[in-house]
């Protein structure tokens, strides 16, 4: 428990981490008024940046959260957002991300089980090739193919569609690891044992193999959740989804500063929850890592 | 060139294939490429073609790509040195410092870093620097933190070796060690590690570039496909974004085929 205790501690810096570099960030950004030839921003968004992070003042970069926790609004009050609303736009990316793991994890033991088959025959290239297109696809690509037919429709569709394109990547980047995992798994004195006592191919696989597979699936895990939540910000910004990465691309393009130092925050103490639950997970499934940290 | 595997082989010639074609249709001779364009004009630039506007976005991609992909190769390798050379608290420091970077989706920071680059640039503090060196330096940013944890971990490995062991016994110092001993054994894997970040930095342009938040002019493809996607709503549209996208993967396949294959080529002893 120990080592997890670590783990996590080394996890949580991240948050006040994050929280103070991007305020201060934030905070140094020469957004000026002062005359008509350097105006970059409105009057009410520089007044709002100076109100929001309380420039100039003791402990000013806790300013932005003192006004969430109060529920006043961040940023100019057309663009701005309460510490509400924001919790309701986390929760639908957070929705969204939750739709696409099973569709990874689907994509993941799919490709896994297709490539351990095309390895041994004339397909092999296409092991290759999946992962490679996979990746060299950014998710707004397959999003704008769907966008003109699903957008309009309602009815979750286009929020199962932003988790379908975001889980596309993911999914095939943990089956390649899987498969790999598979592979060297399968080619272990234990199998051959098993399968020469008579047991079934489906029952080596499961009842053997799976539980050593599970601790690369868990590796892979934490960078996967990441990849999802950042790849949910393209879906949902074509899919026209009023969630957590639509409130943040338009709070940079805004530049609604206060909405970013704590969306900034927000996303990474996100993902420090998302490595919490592997950790947890892994110490449930894996008993070596029960017996590492014991 | 013998002993480069032919998987790292067809990559590498299929990425400069890719830079040669963008440089030779797409800046060199862009007349021709309007003339004969087989897709027709762009439906939101009348005045410009679909291959005109993707040949130039894969040359900028693929400027950016570079400089990006070399820059946080660099950074990483330098990092990796100080870390290895400062041993003990300071490495364990340096490293978790790497950690909290890598843990942050690329996408994310560069918003962020773009956003306060704009800003500066606004304000005419970025120090000379155009939409370009804004994204390559905010691409570099982000990127140092996987080449710098592969590179230390290669580093570790590497001083294991006798040859090292042996060198240490006899008095050399860890600058004399890095230089002569163990850069030359780095070398190959440092060739992988920027061929694993060029399309990883090109994936990252392109989806800033396409939420608009990146200013890049010429535009990348990224920003192509971003301004573009309208056209998707009208019949054909296809033929906008499908050249771009098949252009990005080839892109993105060539640099992870050879970098794949670099980094899994066993050293031949020597």
């Amino acid at each position: 428990m120990r080592a997890i205790a670590q783990r996590l501690a080394r996890q949580l810096v991240l948050v006040p981490v994050v929280a103070v570099a991007s305020y201060f960030l934030m905070a140094a950004l020469p957004l000026t008024t002062e005359t008509d030839a350097k105006r970059q921003v409105s009057k009410e968004l520089a007044a709002s940046y100076q109100r929001d992070l309380g420039i100039g003042e003791p402990l000013g970069f806790l300013r932005p959260w003192e006004k969430l926790f109060r529920g006043e609004r961040l940023g100019t009050s057309a663009q701005g957002i309460t510490g509400d609303e924001l919790l309701l736009k986390l929760s639908g990316s957070v929705g969204v991300g939750l739709m696409a793991l099973p569709l990874a994890l689907a994509w993941a033991l799919g490709f896994a089980l297709l490539r351990t088959r095309w390895r041994r025959g004339r397909w092999a290239a296409l092991g290759d090739a999946v992962p490679a297109v996979a990746f060299g696809t950014p998710v707004f690509i397959p999003a704008l193919l769907l966008a003109p037919a699903v957008v309009e429709r309602g009815h979750m569709l286009p929020e199962l569609c932003a988790a379908l394109v975001t889980s596309v990547w993911p999914g095939i980047f943990l089956g390649t690891l899987v498969g790999d995992a598979l592979e060297t798994e399968l080619s272990r004195d234990y199998v051959r044992t098993a399968l020469g006592k008579g047991l079934a191919q489906g029952t080596v696989l499961r009842r053997h193999v799976l539980p050593n597979v599970w601790p690369a699936l868990l590796d892979a895990v934490g960078p996967v959740a990441t990849s999802l939540l950042a790849g949910s910000f393209a879906a949902e910004r074509v899919f026209g989804l009023p969630y957590f990465g639509q409130l943040y691309v338009l709070a940079v393009l805004n530049k609604q500063v206060a909405v970013v130092v704590v969306a900034t925050t927000t996303f990474a103490s996100l993902l420090v929850f998302v490595s919490l639950a592997v950790e947890v997970l892994r110490y449930v499934v894996d008993p070596r890592s029960r017996e590492a940290t014991a | 060139m013998s002993r480069i595997p032919p998987r790292a082989r067809f990559g590498l010639v299929l990425l400069v294939g890719l830079g040669l074609l963008s440089l030779i249709a797409g800046r060199l001779f862009p007349d021709v490429l309007s003339s004969t364009c087989p897709l027709g004009m762009d439906p939101t630039r009348p005045d410009r073609t679909v291959c005109e506007l993707a040949f130039g976005g894969l040359w900028v991609s693929l400027a950016v790509g570079l400089a990006a992909g070399a820059l946080s190769t660099l950074i990483g390798l330098t990092v990796a040195a100080v870390a290895r050379l400062s041993g003990g608290t300071g490495e364990q420091l340096i490293l978790r410092a790497v950690d909290a970077v890598f843990a942050l989706p690329d996408v994310l920071v560069v918003m962020v870093l773009q956003l306060a680059g704009q800003s500066l640039s606004d304000a005419g503090q970025a120090g000379g620097l155009g939409p370009f060196g804004l994204m390559v330096a905010s691409l570099a940013l982000v990127g140092w933190a996987g080449p710098a944890r592969m590179f230390r971990n290669r580093l570790a490995t590497l001083e294991a070796q006798e040859y090292v062991t042996a060198a240490r016994a006899l008095g050399g110092g860890g600058a004399h060690l890095l230089r002569v001993h163990l850069w030359p054994a780095l070398r190959p894997f440092a060739l992988a590690v920027f061929l694993s970040r060029l399309p990883a930095a090109i994936l990252t342009e392109s989806t800033v570039s396409f939420f608009g938040i990146a200013r890049m002019e010429p535009m990348s493809l990224g920003r192509y496909l971003g301004t573009s996607y309208a056209a998707l709503i009208y019949e054909g549209g296809g033929r906008v974004v499908l050249p771009a996208w098949a252009l990005l993967v080839l892109l993105v396949l060539g640099a992870s085929l050879a970098s794949q294959a670099l980094s899994a080529t066993p050293r031949r002893a020597a």
